[in-house]
């Protein structure tokens, strides 16, 4: 009998494939389990290997090209049968973003989830003059309900199984040869683990056993339940979609330099004492507002082709949540004394924390600091909030060795780390942008005219 | 001095199997009992108490016989023989803990030994010469003992358990102080043999932990049937003892009795072993803690058993200690103790194995439970034994049978079929679809599976709330 060989998929999110290499050459004999060929995807190079035995009659995409999925890519059978004549199948069409239109189909259609790892698959087919080429849309995936109902009832994920029906629509038969293949009365699983994993739609392949003789235990399914993937919360996908963003189009230019934050320490306690309660990133948001009125290309943004820049300095503060992070934003700090920074930056965070921010509170910065000097680090860098020229990411302050007056003192050292927009900051810019906070910093004269 | 490939302190249910392991692992090996070869299951607890319960079962049976039929006239028992076949009892079973060792070449000393080093020590008998023994491995399997707490007048009248075993005679009333597993046990012991019997404990009931249910049904037959005086959620105070008797008082009442049962509980035995010699410790209740491989802080040195705090139950000591001289014999094993039933001789009797029906619903389960009583049982009512009941706690979210309690005539045994089912993770449906011989006690299992699924063939279903 003639079966075809089509290219599996390999992941979530994969819709193609490259055969790089065919391990086998036409008229090769192939045992069970033998490699045919190794296909590449964004991902990986993945070896496919054969479930049956026979011949590679014939190979149809030669190495070097990009199929879709699910595409035939050769035929195995006896030496000397008879191969169905095929079109080379066409490339991969272009990649569309929205859904394909669920025809009013007698079969059901279901979206294929992810194979457990590449298999080649194994479709019957008999001589027939209508070639089983490829299927015109690769992503459909057609079961009829006795078989949906069978891969269910025994706790599989019927994806990897090709179909024997018409348009390759998977039948009870196919299932029922796929569970022999793999070996389903050999699986060690308890029951209770089993019926978990039919309720909690984890294919029991895909299961590893922990128990006596790798028997798969109610603990082994809980294990997979847990690492399936979850919908992010829309707080992280809105995170996630901005940082990506951010990153990807802002080419990201880091300089760093060391703070010695020993006489400001020093006289933030003089002042507690004195019943004035400033924090180190009081100092830190006012050192930073002052840098950018005397260097105000700092405060601006660009698109790539325009420049914008900002009169006013919007100061953003990146404040941890246990779910994520927000931005709240102090508005004109450049219109503030240190003590309403002061006041503003409180209020914020507290609000921040109880979940309180309103959506005017946290839109419309123009340039962002992160301070993690609360969680001993050394040194981090930061990504720019999409729609600024840069930010900055301030670590602990932390006793350090240092040369001061050509001789080694230990000091209170906070490093800071500025990552800016390169396409808008030049080297020497940021340089000089970094050093103005940090001279600030270090002049405590600067802080006694202030408070 | 000779040095051996292990070396096993204490022979006890979990120390003399360890000794055998090793051996059988080809490991050379020694083995220190400071006193009885069996440790405290076999010389001062389960099995000597298990004898006298025998003993106390059959009488009480045959006081009942009318109930099935038989006239018996003049049954008396004579507690002195009781003991006398129970001192029988212990001696076969230790003579054969002794042949046991010694066909498996292990190398038998008797005296209290000391850590001199992590891989020596000296072995003192209780006259004579001291040995000393190099070890590569030690195993401490040093057990537990009775808690006496200072609050106790130290009089021959206020006894914990080990020597209230040896009395020769029986006294007619006592106290027993701690309605835990061993007080119950006692109590209900001394009750069939006609003594008056008073159970004091701290906590809100008998034997806390235990599943409420179960817990019920025990304390009913134990006031209603046996007749003991159950006071719970109290303290004994203002206790005193002399040649009379024992008096205290529980809130504004006067309680005496002949006998004091001190049941408090049990103490890690660490005395003498002088663990920080070689560099071991142990936590703030006095127990040596391990890893799941048996492992103490010291790589050479395992320990199991209730030294180790944890279950203590001879099984699970028994289970610690093959784990341990497997891994003492290089052959890397994790213990597996989720699933250890546990069994109470009281009467009626109690098996209890996996999770309770609180324990589960605190582990954040949708808990159902099937329960099915003796009464509808057909074998237990032919044999007399209509009381108690047993019930499966199973997840409602996938049937799994996670715990199971038992409690009533044989419970004990029938508890065996429950830990297989639950370590093999079968699920109630399963369990009604196995077929049970009929009539036996067993099938109630299988009746009170169906119960879970609400479908019970043999008792009436519950009304739709």
């Amino acid at each position: 009998m003639v079966r075809p060989i089509t290219l599996p998929k390999l992941g979530q999110s994969e819709e193609e494939g490259k055969i790089v290499k065919w391990r086998k050459r036409e008229g090769d004999a192939v045992a069970k389990g033998d490699i045919l060929f190794e296909i590449e995807t964004d991902k990986a190079v993945l070896e496919v290997e054969s479930y049956f035995e026979g011949t590679l009659l014939k190979i149809v995409v030669p190495e070097g090209q990009t199929v879709p999925i699910q595409s035939l890519v050769g035929f195995m059978g006896n030496p000397g049968e008879p191969i169905p004549e095929v079109k080379q199948p066409a490339p991969p069409p272009p990649k569309v973003e929205a859904a394909p239109p669920a025809a009013p189909a007698p079969v059901r259609e279901v979206t294929r989830p992810a194979a457990p790892r590449p298999v080649a698959r194994e479709l019957s087919v008999s001589p027939a003059p209508a070639p089983p080429a490829a299927p015109p849309a690769p992503t459909l995936f057609r079961i009829s309900p006795r078989a949906a109902r069978l891969a269910k009832a025994s706790g599989i994920d019927p994806a990897p199984i090709s179909g024997t029906g018409p348009l390759g629509r998977v039948v009870e038969a196919d299932v029922k040869a796929y569970l022999t293949a793999k070996g389903y009365d050999r699986l060690r699983i308890t029951p209770a683990a089993k019926g978990l994993a039919i309720k909690e739609g984890i294919d029991v392949f895909s299961l590893q056993g922990t128990g006596e003789g790798g028997r798969v235990a109610v603990a082994d399914v809980e294990r997979a339940i847990a690492e399936k993937p979850k919908p992010m919360s829309k707080m992280r996908q809105i995170i996630a979609q901005r940082l990506t963003h951010s990153y990807t189009t802002q080419p990201h230019f880091f300089v760093t330099v060391a703070v010695d934050m020993t006489d400001l320490v020093a006289f933030r306690a003089e002042l507690k004492a004195k019943g004035a309660a400033y924090t180190v990133t009081d100092f830190i948001l006012e050192a930073v507002t002052l840098a950018l009125t005397e260097l105000p290309t700092v405060n601006s943004s660009t698109d790539g082709k325009t420049v914008r820049w900002h009169s006013k300095v919007q100061l953003g503060l990146a404040v941890a949540l246990e779910q994520g992070l927000v931005v709240p934003v102090i508005r004109n700090a450049d219109d503030l004394t240190l003590a309403e920074i002061h006041e503003r930056a409180t209020e914020l965070t507290a609000k921040a924390r109880a979940g309180k921010l309103t959506s005017d509170e946290m839109t419309g910065s123009t340039f962002t600091i992160s301070n993690m000097g609360m969680l001993d680090v050394e040194n981090f860098t930061a990504i720019i909030n999409p729609g600024e020229g840069a930010i900055l990411a301030v670590s602990s302050t932390l006793k350090t060795p240092v040369v001061k007056d050509d001789k080694i003192a230990i000091r209170s050292i906070m490093k800071m780390t500025l990552s800016s927009d390169h396409r808008l900051i030049d080297g020497a810019l940021a340089a000089r942008f970094v050093n103005a906070i940090k001279q600030k910093l270090e002049e405590i004269s600067l802080w006694r005219r202030m408070v | 001095m000779e040095t051996y490939g292990v070396v096993v302190i204490g022979a006890g249910p979990g120390g003399y199997p360890a000794a055998i392991r090793a051996a059988q692992l080809g490991a050379s090996v020694a083995l220190v009992e400071k006193e009885e070869f069996g440790g405290t299951c076999l010389n001062w607890g389960c099995i000597p108490t298990k004898t006298l319960i025998a003993s106390s079962d059959l009488y009480a049976q045959i006081q009942s016989a009318g109930r099935m039929g038989l006239k018996v006239t003049g049954a008396s028992f004579d507690y002195a023989a009781m003991v006398a076949r129970k001192d029988q009892v212990v001696g076969t079973l230790r003579n054969g803990v002794k042949q046991l060792l010694a066909a498996n070449g292990v190398k038998v000393f008797q005296g209290t030994a000391s850590l001199l080093t992590r891989n020596r020590l000296m072995v003192a008998p209780a006259s004579g010469q001291a040995t000393f023994l190099g070890a590569e491995k030690t195993i401490i399997a040093t057990g537990a003992t009775s808690a006496m707490p200072n609050f106790l007048p130290r009089q021959a009248r206020v006894v914990e358990s080990r020597a209230f075993l040896d009395l020769k005679a029986v006294p007619s009333t006592v106290l027993v102080l701690g309605g835990g597993i061993i007080g119950c046990e006692f109590a209900c012991l001394l009750a069939q043999l006609n003594v008056k019997v008073t159970v004091v404990e701290l906590l809100e009931d008998i034997i806390w932990g235990l599943d409420a249910d179960v817990r019920r049904e025990l304390r009913r037959h134990m006031e209603k049937a046996l007749g003991i005086r159950i006071l719970t959620g109290k303290t004994l105070e203002n206790i005193a003892a002399d040649d009379q008797g024992v008096r205290g008082t529980v809130g504004a009442e006067k309680v005496e009795a002949e006998m004091l049962l001190a049941a408090l509980g049990r103490q890690p035995v660490t005395e003498g072993l002088r663990l920080e010699s070689a560099g071991l410790s142990t936590n703030s209740k006095g127990f040596i803690e391990v890893d799941e491989y048996g492992r103490t802080q010291v790589a050479t040195i395992y320990a199991i058993g209730d030294v180790t705090g944890g279950v203590q139950l001879a099984h699970a000591a028994t289970s610690q200690g093959l784990v341990a001289a497997e891994n003492a014999c290089g052959r890397p094993l994790r213990k597996n103790e989720k699933i250890i039933p546990s069994c109470i001789f009281t009467n009626p009797e109690i098996g209890v194995v996996g999770l309770s029906e609180q324990e589960a619903q605190q582990a954040g389960k949708a808990v159902i439970t099937g329960k099915f009583m003796f009464a509808a049982l057909g074998k237990a009512l032919a044999a007399g034994h209509p009381q108690g009941f047993v019930k499966w706690i199973a997840d409602a979210a996938t049937d799994q049978l996670l715990g199971a309690a038992a409690v009533g005539s044989h419970a004990t045994e029938l508890i065996a079929e429950a830990a297989a089912v639950i370590r093999a993770e079968l699920t109630g449906t399963e369990l009604g679809h196995t077929i049970h011989a009929h009539p036996t006690l067993a099938e109630i299992w299988m009746e009170a599976a169906h119960a879970l699924e609400g479908e019970p063939i043999h008792s009436a279903p519950r009304k739709k709330k």
